[in-house]
C-alpha cells in the first residue's frame, strides 16, 4: 500500500502540469518522436525534455531510440493508477458500509 | 460533488437510526467494522463533537499498531450527521495526508425499512499537493480526469 501510494504520488505530480498532460493527450493518438512532440509545445527543447523525463521517470511514458530518433509511447497501465485510486477509495467505503450494516443488522453475530 | 474527485454512496440499512449512530460513536462498536478483518482496529480517540478528535490505528498481528486515521470532526448533528476531515489532525494541526486529504460526510435519516445511510467523501485536489511541494502547478485532478477522458476517447477512435 505504501508502495502503491508512492507510485500514485509520482503519477499525480507528473500529471499536475499542463505541458505533461498535453504530451499524454497527444500520445493517446499513438507513439510520436520527441522532435514532432516538441514542435507542438511553445518552449525550448531542453525545457521540453525535462517534461519528457519527468513523465518517463514516473512511468507514464516509455521512450525508445532508433538511430537518431527518440520515440515516446504512452504507458496506459500507469495512467490507470489515478482512476484505480478513486475506485479503491469507493471500494473501501462500500465494504466499510457492508460491515457496518452487518453489525447493526445482526448484532449478535460477531 | 465533483465526480472526478468525490465519491458518494447511499444505502438503506435495516436497523433503527439510533443503532447505526451508536455503531459510529461507540469506540468498541466502531472497532468492529471500521477496517476489514483480520486487520485489527484500535480507536484511540472518538470525540464525536465539532472539533473533537478522531484517531484510529491498525494492526495486522494485534501487537504492533500503525497510524491509520488522524482527523477532526467538523460537524456533528446528533443522530443525523457526522462530518470529519483529515486535512486537520486531531490536534487541529493542518495536515497533508497522502495522496490527498479528504472530508467525509455521513448522513443518517429515517427510512420505512430502517435508516437511509449516505456517505459523501470529498477529496482534495492533487494540484494543492503539488503546489505544496513548491512545484507551482495550477491545475489539478479535474483536468487530469478530463485528460484521461481525452486519452480514452482518442484510444476508442483508433
Amino acid at each position: 500500500m505504501a508502495q502503491y501510494s508512492a507510485e500514485l504520488d509520482g503519477v499525480l505530480v507528473a500529471l499536475a502540469d499542463p505541458t505533461r498532460r498535453g504530451v499524454i493527450q497527444r500520445l493517446g493518438r499513438g507513439p510520436t518522436s520527441v522532435g514532432d512532440l516538441a514542435r507542438e509545445f511553445p518552449m525550448t527543447l531542453p525545457s521540453f525534455m525535462k517534461h519528457v523525463r519527468a513523465l518517463e521517470t514516473n512511468g507514464l511514458i516509455s521512450t525508445v531510440k532508433f538511430g537518431r530518433v527518440r520515440t515516446c509511447a504512452l504507458s496506459r497501465d500507469r495512467l490507470a493508477l489515478v482512476d484505480d485510486w478513486l475506485a479503491e477509495q469507493r471500494r473501501i467505503w462500500e465494504e466499510r458500509t457492508d460491515r457496518l450494516e452487518r453489525l447493526v443488522t445482526y448484532p449478535t453475530e460477531k | 460533488m465533483n465526480p472526478g474527485l468525490d465519491l458518494a454512496l447511499d444505502r438503506v440499512i435495516r436497523a433503527p437510526r439510533v443503532v447505526v449512530w451508536n455503531a459510529w460513536t461507540d469506540p468498541s462498536l466502531l472497532e468492529k467494522w471500521w477496517v476489514p478483518a483480520p486487520t485489527v482496529c484500535r480507536v484511540d480517540r472518538l470525540d464525536v463533537r465539532p472539533g473533537g478528535g478522531f484517531v484510529t490505528r491498525l494492526s495486522d498481528d494485534g501487537v504492533e499498531f500503525v497510524p491509520h486515521i488522524n482527523a477532526s470532526f467538523l460537524v456533528v448533528d446528533d443522530l443525523e450527521r457526522i462530518v470529519f476531515t483529515n486535512a486537520i489532525d486531531s490536534a487541529w494541526r493542518p495536515a497533508n495526508p497522502a495522496p490527498v486529504p479528504m472530508t467525509a460526510e455521513i448522513t443518517l435519516s429515517d427510512h420505512p425499512d430502517g435508516t437511509d445511510y449516505r456517505v459523501i467523501v470529498r477529496h482534495g485536489d492533487p494540484a494543492a499537493r503539488a503546489h505544496h511541494a513548491e512545484l507551482g502547478f495550477s491545475e489539478g485532478w479535474g483536468s487530469v480526469t478530463k485528460q484521461l477522458a481525452g486519452v480514452a476517447e482518442s484510444q476508442a477512435a483508433r
